[in-house]
């Protein structure tokens, strides 16, 4: 665990990844549980996208931070974010644009009945988008650590 | 009202775990401690009855933290130390003494956990909140109610918060993860 070992950071096991491999489906379906069911019992977007991130977590530390990086598509995270904050500012400017006030979910209901549980829910999602993608981007961020950026132009000024 | 046994413990656990980490020479033991002292916060949340904050404490504090600060730890160098403790510094534990002595001269004024008469449930807003929230939001869970409707733009407010965080760390750091 020192500086001048890192590339042998990860280790390979098959007893890690074969758990991760069983348990990743049930903590991704637990973290939408906390997103939706937030409206009916404890939790709600942040939590829920807290826990989703950790799935990516769990796999990068199973089958390796650089090959995790590989996989995910930086693309969705970053479309996950900035869709998340769309959405909520989308529901909530909607509203006014509607004729209502700001997030007013009854505006909704001629599009479906229940407007406010389910824009509620909606809202909810849009954060844990946005938590779940910052979340994995800093761990990957953080994983990479800060001594391979060599071409940096401007080192003197940090 | 007396802490029950269960409370006692608890609330030794969390500041055994406080003490570990503020006093661990070794860095990772001092993180192992400040995991160990979130998840016990967390069920100190349970038992206070506040779940959503307790789920946040251990999904936050406990998990996502931990992870950062194992790998803040890995990129860097941890030296091997032989003493298993920092040395104590008179002039910090006055300083920390008299900080915790205030605070807690002040616990003595909270009005108990679940009075009815504590001045934040006789207010309009609280009953207001607990009259209409279910009805009007459709929701059963009066925090998510709060958080996602009435007070809405709080909440986007504190998710651009958590966006342009994330975003800036990135970018101030230069790295392509949010290509």
């Amino acid at each position: 665990m020192s500086a001048d070992t890192e590339p042998g950071l990860y280790v390979e096991s098959t007893i890690i990844m074969t758990t991760v491999r069983v348990v990743a489906p049930f903590v991704l379906t637990f973290a939408l549980f906390v997103m939706f069911h937030g409206a009916d019992s404890p939790g709600g977007g942040f939590q829920g996208g807290v826990i989703a991130g950790s799935v990516v977590m769990m796999l990068a530390f199973a089958y390796g931070i650089g090959s995790t990086r590989d996989w995910v598509d930086i693309r969705i995270v970053a479309a996950l974010a900035s869709g998340g904050v769309l959405t909520f500012a989308t529901i909530g400017l909607g509203s006014i644009a509607l004729g209502g006030t700001f997030l007013e979910y009854t505006e909704y209901t001629f599009i479906i009945e229940k407007a406010s549980k389910y824009g509620i829910e909606l809202v909810e999602l849009g954060i844990g988008a946005i938590v779940a993608s910052v979340a994995i981007g800093l761990f990957f961020l953080l994983a990479a650590g800060f001594g391979h950026v060599t071409d940096e132009p401007r080192e003197g000024e940090r | 009202m007396t802490p029950t046994t269960v409370e006692i413990a608890l609330i030794a656990f969390v500041l055994a775990c406080a003490v570990g980490a503020a006093m661990l020479k070794d860095v990772l033991a001092s993180v192992m401690a400040f995991a160990a002292y979130s998840l016990g916060v967390s069920i100190i949340w349970l038992v206070l009855q506040a779940p959503d904050v307790g789920l946040t404490e251990a999904a936050v504090g406990a998990g996502i933290m931990t992870i950062l600060f194992l790998l803040a730890l890995a990129n860097t160098v941890r030296p091997d130390e032989d003493r298993l403790f920092e040395p104590v510094s008179v002039r910090t534990v006055v300083g920390v003494g008299v900080f915790v002595a205030v605070m807690a001269a002040s616990v003595p004024a909270l009005p108990a956990i679940g009075d009815p008469t504590a001045p934040v449930t006789g207010g309009e807003v609280t009953q207001y909140y607990i009259e209409n929230a279910y009805d009007q939001t459709g929701v059963h869970n009066a925090v998510t109610a709060v958080l996602a409707a009435y007070r809405g733009f709080d909440t986007l407010g504190e998710a651009v918060v958590v966006f342009v965080a994330g975003i800036a760390a990135l970018s101030v750091l230069r790295q392509e993860v949010f290509a």
